[in-house]
């Protein structure tokens, strides 16, 4: 009794520390819709579905995780064995199915357990560089010994008689034919027991010291996850006339993080999916979204004796960046969500990096200094990325007919938002004109809103400078607010996502559609009409902020179905497709360490041997012509909306 | 009356720019002026410092101050701070002045400002925010003196008025053995030749026409040629590894304006265009009519670059030489 009160006091006092240092965080408030989050707890813990996204892996881990579920009553029934050999846990501990369960799961978790060692040790996969080996081996074998020690056990019962259903038990009999009923029978019984016991209060004390704390943490980590797309950021407001002591400027130290980027850090089990699918670490920069959150967790638990104020002195809290992580590593980030798409426990990598880059940027203005241009361009007269004339918005309209909202005129069904992008980059205007051309073939009422237009502020945002996308955003909402706006097409995807997820914070709610979207829709009312079918073979390279972050997959699939191409994937598409290289700012900044990521992305469609390239937003289409001209490739690079002009418009 | 000092640093040809520029501000609030120069030539410097305002300046010529950076600089001007207590230390965000300064602010316990872009007075000066979208002026409290880090070229450097030489105060460098620890290797200078691009009335840029890092030798001979001509390139011959990131002309590299602009196979991408749209006159050669370069160009050459490039050169030559 006295061992597991001291487990229990041992596990208490380690948890308590780390409890501390959560509480220490920000408080966030995410309680909005318990049922969405009562249904992803039911799919991604108990369904394991994320883990199932590799099929082995997800296998292994499933077998363990049930197995816990099913086998931590005999934990109870194990300490009561301790006090009383004889006597049984009340319903559970008499019921056949459950003893069968018990069974099948000492199996299935034996299995599992096997299967981990054959990843671990056979396929070794690159996923794994940089996480603890050692301390996942101790913890496998503790759970080896924990389900052994109980198949004994219970085989011990079975050959003492105290168990009153042997046949519900297959393993745990046949086992039992190694014991006799007699007295050394009876010492191995306690000495199983007993082992059983211990190595469970054992793994009990280790847990809060472990990457084996997700089995706690995990669980309310999924639930507390966002909700909604994945391409909102959580805003932060600033406000210069309010109170001093309310200002502040993203994550400088580890108290600035909010309780569940510390939960999530509490929650990582370094299985590293994340670090497989990330453009960084593929193409050779220090960015691992996983080395991320261990360099993180262990600075911040390296941090506690401060952050409980148990240290003498004056004690300050160390900045994270670059005592955690280095500046490289905050800024190699192209905001593609691949690995919060892939995490088994919904950590929330971005939302962490950005908290870091808006103290960079605002609290110390520590950035790479060529994405100043952009910075000063955004917040500049022109309000453009690129500092361009603002009056030159218009400059692709030439030969078009085009309505420019001029105020007090009637609102258009659509507001056709074209972005900067695709108002002054030569290459995004064949775009833009191509969507402009085809609403208008296909009779939709649009019009754009030309010099009014500013940037949406992604850029800035995803930067960090929160403070120069809240004016704009301010700003932005005012404009369409004024002229009615109730209804926009973006072409682009970044424009698209900040208009659609990120400006019902600033009192901007829209229905905001893809171009992609919208023209799908025409198509299939009949009123875009394939006139030429297109030759040749296309590959689509989905958009992050079309697809991860906002899951619309087949929109641009089925334009280019219209379109008549004939279509073929890359290996990494939709849900998995690999980032161009261009989001999280990146288009502003140069790439320099390992290889490029477009470069990397362009070879992925080259080797389809398709002949164009389709793209559905213009940072993709600008990343991925650069990376052709470079090798001097035949591969042609367009927009989804070009191709579909060039096959049912008559006059091209 | 207050005292303001200005930590002078010293570059190879006596006192540096930043410490003028700083001296001339000073000038301008209502305070004795007094400079600290220390390091080689420190004496010689004073001249100049005298002319640009300092009525006194402490100086060494000390060896010790050039060969082991920060620590005994900080050291000597802490005995100086506490001997003739001035009300205001001004810096220029250099290399040693910013680790003079962070050392003595952690030695005297006393206010320190950093990134400031003008001073305002005895306890106020002016720095930018949000990466310069937000101007804010801040007050210094606590004891004197009050130490504040300015953004070298925030002000023109001017000599004042009927200035002469400053009084010079030799001071003392003893420095303890302990705070040689770090001492300066070597030193090497970066290799510059010709003018910088910023500065260039004439930019020749290349691009990916050029096809390889051998043709550029072509531009150096058209600059040489033209004389005094800087030779950059757009962001697709740098990302090809032909040439250094320190070419490179766009959004993510330089901004230039030069009397004239010579792209030399540059198609013109937007991310290009917007570091040399400032050029007086644009001339683009490139053998693609259809690229946007040739829209925005005062004369355009659709051809081959490889015939053009050498036979301007050779042109020029010609004339010059007539």
């Amino acid at each position: 009794m006295a061992v597991v009160v001291a487990a229990v006091a041992v596990f208490g006092w380690r948890a308590r520390a780390r409890l501390g240092v959560l509480r220490a965080g920000r408080p966030t408030d995410r309680t909005s819709d318990l049922g969405a989050r009562a249904r992803r707890e039911l799919l991604h813990v108990l369904g394991q579905r994320k883990l199932f996204q590799k099929a082995l892996p997800g296998l292994m881990h499933a077998f363990i995780f049930w197995g816990f579920l099913v086998l931590f009553p005999t934990i109870l029934e194990a300490a009561v064995a301790i006090v009383d050999r004889d006597t049984h846990l009340p319903l559970l501990g008499e019921a056949r199915w459950f003893l069968f369960l018990v069974d099948l799961f000492t199996v299935l978790v034996t299995v599992g357990v096997a299967i981990a060692f054959f990843i671990r040790k056979v396929q070794r996969p690159d996923r794994f560089r940089g996480s603890h080996m050692e301390e996942a081996d101790r913890i496998l074998l503790a759970i080896l010994g924990i389900v052994t020690t109980l198949a004994l056990w219970n085989a011990t019962r079975i050959a003492l008689g105290i168990t009153e259903h042997p046949g519900a038990q297959p393993l745990a009999n046949a086992l039992s034919g190694m014991f006799a009923n007699d007295r050394p029978t009876e010492v191995l019984e306690r000495v199983f027991v007993w082992s059983h016991l211990l190595i469970v209060l054992g793994f009990l004390t280790y847990l809060p010291k472990s990457k084996h704390l997700h089995i706690i943490t995990a669980a309310p980590n999924v639930f507390l996850a966002k909700n909604g797309p994945t391409g909102r950021l959580e805003p932060l407001r600033i406000d210069l006339e309010g109170p001093e002591e309310d200002l502040r400027f993203g994550a400088a130290v580890a108290t600035d993080l909010s309780r569940k980027q510390i939960l999530d850090l509490f929650s990582c089990t370094e299985c590293g999916r994340c670090q497989e699918v990330c453009p960084a670490w593929a193409t050779g920069k220090p960015l691992s979204p996983k080395l991320l959150i261990m360099d993180l967790r262990d600075h911040v638990l390296g941090e506690t004796p401060r952050i409980l104020g148990t240290e003498a002195g004056v004690v300050e809290l160390q900045p994270l960046v670059p005592n955690a992580v280095i500046d490289q590593v905050v800024w190699d980030c192209t905001t593609c969500g691949a690995c919060v798409r892939e995490c088994p426990v919904d950590i929330e990598h971005i939302d962490t990096i950005v908290d870091l880059r808006r103290n960079l940027v605002m609290a110390e203005s520590r950035f790479p200094s060529e994405a100043g241009a952009m910075l000063r361009g955004v917040e500049g007269a022109n309000e453009n990325p690129w500092g361009q004339p603002a009056a030159a918005r218009t400059g692709w309209t030439a030969g078009l007919e085009v309505r420019v909202l001029e105020p007090g005129d009637p609102p258009p069904e659509y507001l056709f938002w074209v972005g900067c992008a695709g108002a002054f980059d030569e290459r995004a205007q064949t775009t833009t004109q191509s969507v402009a051309r085809l609403l208008t073939a296909a009779g939709v009422d649009w019009a754009i809103l030309g010099a009014r237009e500013r940037c949406t502020g992604d850029p800035a945002r995803r930067m960090g400078h929160e403070y120069l996308f809240q004016m704009l955003a301010e700003k932005n909402v005012e404009t369409l607010g004024e002229a009615g706006v109730t209804k926009i097409v973006a072409s682009c995807a970044h424009c698209f996502n900040t208009l659609a997820n990120e400006y019902p914070d600033y009192g901007g709610t829209y229905e905001v559609v893809h171009h992609t979207q919208l023209l799908s829709r025409l198509i299939s009312e009949g009123r875009l009409v394939n006139r030429r079918p297109a030759t040749g073979t296309v590959t689509f390279h989905d958009a992050c902020y079309v697809g991860r972050h906002n899951g619309e997959y087949d929109a641009p699939r089925d334009v280019l179905g219209a379109a008549g191409a004939a279509a073929t994937e890359m290996p990494r598409s939709r849900e998995r497709s690999f980032c161009c290289g261009a989001g999280g700012a990146r288009m502003w900044m140069e790439e320099s360490a390992g290889t490029r990521v477009n470069d990397t992305r362009f070879a992925e469609a080259t080797a389809t041997g398709a002949d164009t390239l389709a793209v559905a937003c213009p940072y993709c289409y600008v990343m991925l012509d650069d990376a052709a001209k470079a090798t001097g490739s035949e591969m042609r690079v367009a927009d989804v909306a070009t191709l579909l002009a060039e096959s049912t418009l008559a006059d091209t | 009356m207050p005292t303001i000092w200005v930590f002078a640093e010293l570059g190879p040809d006596g006192a540096a720019s930043s410490a003028l520029e700083l001296l001339t501000k000073a000038r301008s609030l209502d305070a004795r002026l007094e400079a600290v120069a220390l390091g080689p030539r420190a004496t010689e410097a004073a001249d100049e410092l005298g002319r640009h305002g300092a009525e006194r300046v402490f100086a060494s010529d000390d060896a010790v101050f050039a060969d082991h950076p920060g620590r005994p600089g900080a050291h000597v001007l802490a005995s100086l701070v506490d001997e003739h207590t001035p009300d205001l230390v001004l810096f220029s965000t250099a290399y040693e002045a910013r680790d003079v300064a962070g050392r003595l602010q952690a030695r005297l316990g006393v206010t320190l400002m950093s990134n400031a872009t003008d001073v305002l007075g005895l306890d106020r000066a002016r720095t930018e925010i949000f990466g310069g979208t937000k101007i804010v002026d801040v007050e210094l409290t606590g004891p004197s003196p009050r130490l504040v880090l300015v953004r070298p070229r925030s002000f023109a450097a001017e000599p004042a008025d009927g200035a002469g030489p400053a009084e010079v105060v030799t001071v003392d460098a003893a420095v303890p053995d302990d705070l040689r620890g770090v001492r300066v290797v070597e030193r090497h200078q970066e290799a510059a030749s010709g003018p910088r691009l910023q500065d260039a009335k004439v930019v020749i840029a290349g691009g990916r026409g050029l096809g390889g890092p051998e043709p550029f030798a072509m531009l150096d001979e058209l600059g040489a040629a033209i004389g005094g001509a800087a030779v950059g390139a757009s962001r697709a011959a740098v990302d090809a590894g032909w040439v250094p990131y320190s070419y490179q002309i766009g959004q993510t590299g330089k901004t230039v304006k030069p009397e004239v602009y010579l792209a030399v196979g540059i198609s013109g991408a937007l991310q290009h265009l917007v570091g040399m749209k400032g050029a007086k006159r644009i001339v683009a050669v490139n053998k693609d009519a259809e690229a946007p370069i040739l829209k925005l160009a005062d004369i355009g050459v659709v051809g081959d670059l490889f015939g053009f490039v050498p036979a301007l050169t050779e042109e020029i030559w010609k004339r010059r030489s007539s």
